[in-house]
């Protein structure tokens, strides 16, 4: 068990105009679960090869526990990984995959099957220790994939989307089993996914990277209630934020042919480099007003869910050029009777509000 | 001479042409349909062919040279094929050359399996300065004839002192330039990444990635590649024939000395052939059904 940091570390693949991850600084901590989260692209498979020495760190440097890291190979790390497709040797016996490492290590063979009897209990293949993994069904190769990491007990688990490959249901579930065995084991894990769900429900911390740079890395809650810009406001939660972009006008911003209320001070600092402001605020913060007050919306598609309902809607006085960007997402109770069509007010809490300069992108407080 | 026989699928009953019109989707050929009687037709046409060269080679080498020049020519064999066993034993050392040949092609066989292995993986997965110029050398190899290379070669055998003795025929062909780029072609795509860098995260160096994981992973190609080194070795003949000599031959250099004089004895030829072509023929019915099915296994598990 170790802490991990990365310090300006940055992958720039040959041919590549702009790095894969840029001036990476991230710190975990031991014992620590990491999640990395960003769109397809970002750099977060790239982030967690250059972690397990897969791929060269063009500038910055990596330590694990209070080791330089940067120029080792992967079997210098003592890290264990779990690919996307698993990569179980089609060859060996789920015992012989899982025992692999052990057996590279000179580990007797009696130790190794103790340990590998142990990893199997954990996971529930007992049973199928003697199988190639062509004989296993996709949860089980899973599970196969995380025994052959757990039995070395190493520094670090870095896990590259191991989830992806199952279908939903079974997603949900290995995805509280893998948190738990976490927990109960201590090891510090990077995790990657595109998932943001996924992402808030399993990390300590999160990390949102975009474009190879990171946008943000706190706790689940902070990065929901706090993010740090309008990428992170708009990438984490579900449905998204509302997001709206207008210029700053006395005592608020200019949506359509409404005002937007925002503090004065807030509201100057985000309009101080051109003037325009982007204001946030989730669907579970907007109120429905009396007529006449806040917003005017027109509802499009109401989404009843049962124990709660999500009205998507447009401004209803909204210039063709705002249309595209003003898309409100509300979430009401499920039985309100509100219809498709109808036109409703919305308002919000001042202190639900995310205030960002429309220009830096970057959050107001 | 060696003829491998098609496979011929396993003898389900065929159905007879007044059978019900099958259930399943009749267009686009489905492969679960059972083939029909044309199929079946035209396999047996194809096996006979096949077979055709090999059965004659045993009727001709069971007579006499005036047997076989009749007309009707002979359709069956007869005991007389033991007499010319004798007759080619007594004119070359064939059980010498097939003992040679053995070696011979074994050994190239292992060589090349190992070797164009070896050299396939590195071309196919690993990063290394100047790899596409060395790939693009090897393959540039193969445009050379090799009647080309066949003086400088004798020459250097020649200096050596190893003019007819084995080594002289194992040595230039124990790595092909075709293997080494059959070998990379099936890697790349049988071979996933992720494997090999699950190999190194688990602390496996190169050479142990090689063993245990690339070997197991390109053994039907490794079956394929074998199989074809050892026939084209065992047939090889006009560098063996320069190099060795009747006194210390391989097959097809022992069957070249057979049945000279004025009048060739035919016969003696092809009782000499069929001798020589019999252990390939017993290799290959044993091992066959095993290479098909590490060939199958392969690619159904691809
Ligand atoms: N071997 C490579 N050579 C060149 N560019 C690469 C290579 N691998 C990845 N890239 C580029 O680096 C960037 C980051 O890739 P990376 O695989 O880290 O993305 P990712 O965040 O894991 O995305 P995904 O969610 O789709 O897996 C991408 O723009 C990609 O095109
Ligand atoms: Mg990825």
């Amino acid at each position: 068990m170790a802490t991990v940091s990365f310090q300006q570390a940055s992958r720039i693949y040959p041919k590549a105009e702009r790095p894969a991850v840029d001036a990476l600084d991230l710190e975990i901590a031991d014992g620590e679960f990491l999640v990395l989260v960003g769109p397809s692209g970002c750099g977060k498979s790239t982030s967690l090869r250059m972690l397990a020495g897969l791929e060269e760190v063009d500038t910055g440097s990596i330590v694990i526990g209070d080791r330089d890291v940067t120029d080792s190979p992967p079997k210098e790390r003592d890290i264990a990984m779990v690919f996307q497709n698993y990569a179980l040797y089609p060859h060996m016996t789920v015992e012989e995959n899982m025992g692999f490492a052990l057996k590279l290590a000179g580990i007797s063979k009696d130790e190794r099957a103790t340990r590998v009897r142990e990893a199997a209990k954990i996971l529930d293949l007992e049973a199928y220790l003697a199988r190639r993994p062509k004989a296993l069904s996709g949860g089980q190769r899973q599970r196969v994939a995380m025994g052959r990491a757990i039995v070395r007990n190493p520094q670090v688990f870095l896990m590259d989307e191991p989830l992806s490959n199952l279908d939903a249901k079974l997603r949900v579930q290995t995805r509280t089993q893998i948190a738990a065995l976490q927990r109960r084991l201590g090891t510090t894990t990077v995790y990657v996914t595109h998932d943001q769900v996924e992402a808030m429900t399993m990390g300590d911390r999160v990390a949102v990277l975009k474009d190879g740079v990171l946008q943000q890395c706190d706790t689940p809650g902070e990065l929901y209630d706090r993010p740090a810009n309008v990428f992170v406001a708009g990438f984490i939660g579900s449905p998204a934020m509302n997001l709206v972009t207008g210029d700053a006008v006395d005592g608020g911003v200019q949506v359509g042919g409404a005002v937007l209320p925002v503090p004065r001070d807030q509201l100057t600092r985000a309009a101080a480099s051109n003037g325009t402001v982007t204001v946030g605020f989730r669907p579970e913060a907007v109120r429905l007003a009396a007529p006449g007050e806040g917003l005017p919306v027109r509802v499009e598609v109401v989404e009843q869910l049962g124990s709660d309902a999500f009205l998507y809607t447009s401004l209803a006085d909204a210039p063709d050029d705002v249309l595209h960007s003003a898309d409100l997402v509300v979430r009401t109770e499920p039985r309100s009777g509100v219809t498709s069509g109808q036109q409703l007010w919305l308002s919000t809490d001042r202190s639900a509000l995310h205030v960002f300069d429309a220009q830096t992108q970057q959050r107001v407080d | 001479m060696a003829t491998l026989a098609p496979p011929v699928p396993d003898a389900g009953r065929s159905p007879s042409p007044a059978a019900p019109p099958p259930r399943r989707r009749h267009r686009g050929g489905s492969k679960a349909g059972k083939p029909g009687p044309v199929t079946y037709t035209l396999l047996t046409l194809v096996a006979l062919v096949s077979i055709f060269p090999l059965y004659w080679t045993l009727v001709a080498g069971s007579h006499t040279n005036a047997e076989i020049a009749a007309t009707p020519p002979p359709f069956l064999p007869n005991a007389s094929l033991f007499d010319n066993f004798q007759a080619a034993l007594e004119q070359a050392p064939i059980g010498k050359a097939i003992l040679n040949s053995v070696l011979v092609a074994g050994s190239i066989t292992v060589g090349t399996v190992l070797f164009c292995t070896l050299a396939g993986f590195a071309f196919a997965k690993l990063q290394f300065r100047g790899k596409g110029l060395l790939l693009g050398l090897v393959i540039g190899t193969m445009m050379v004839p090799t009647q080309l290379a066949v003086i400088p070669l004798f020459m250097m055998i020649a200096e050596l002192q190893w003019v007819n003795q084995l080594q002289a025929v194992i040595l230039p062909t124990l790595v092909s330039a075709f293997g080494v780029f059959f070998m990379r072609q099936y890697l790349i795509s049988a071979l996933p990444n992720e494997l090999l860098e699950a190999g190194r995260v688990d602390g496996a160096s190169t050479f142990r990635i090689f063993w245990s994981i690339v070997v197991p992973v390109a053994r039907p190609a490794m079956a394929v590649l074998a199989m074809l080194t050892f026939l084209t070795a065992w047939n090889e003949f006009f560098w063996p024939l320069i190099a060795l000599t009747t006194a210390n031959p391989t097959v097809q250099v022992a069957l070249a000395g057979l049945g000279s004089g004025y009048v060739p004895q035919r016969s003696v030829i092809m009782a000499g052939t069929l001798l020589g072509t019999l252990p390939v023929l017993i290799v290959f019915t044993i091992l066959g059904k095993q290479i098909v099915g590490g060939i199958m296994q392969g690619a159904v598990k691809g």
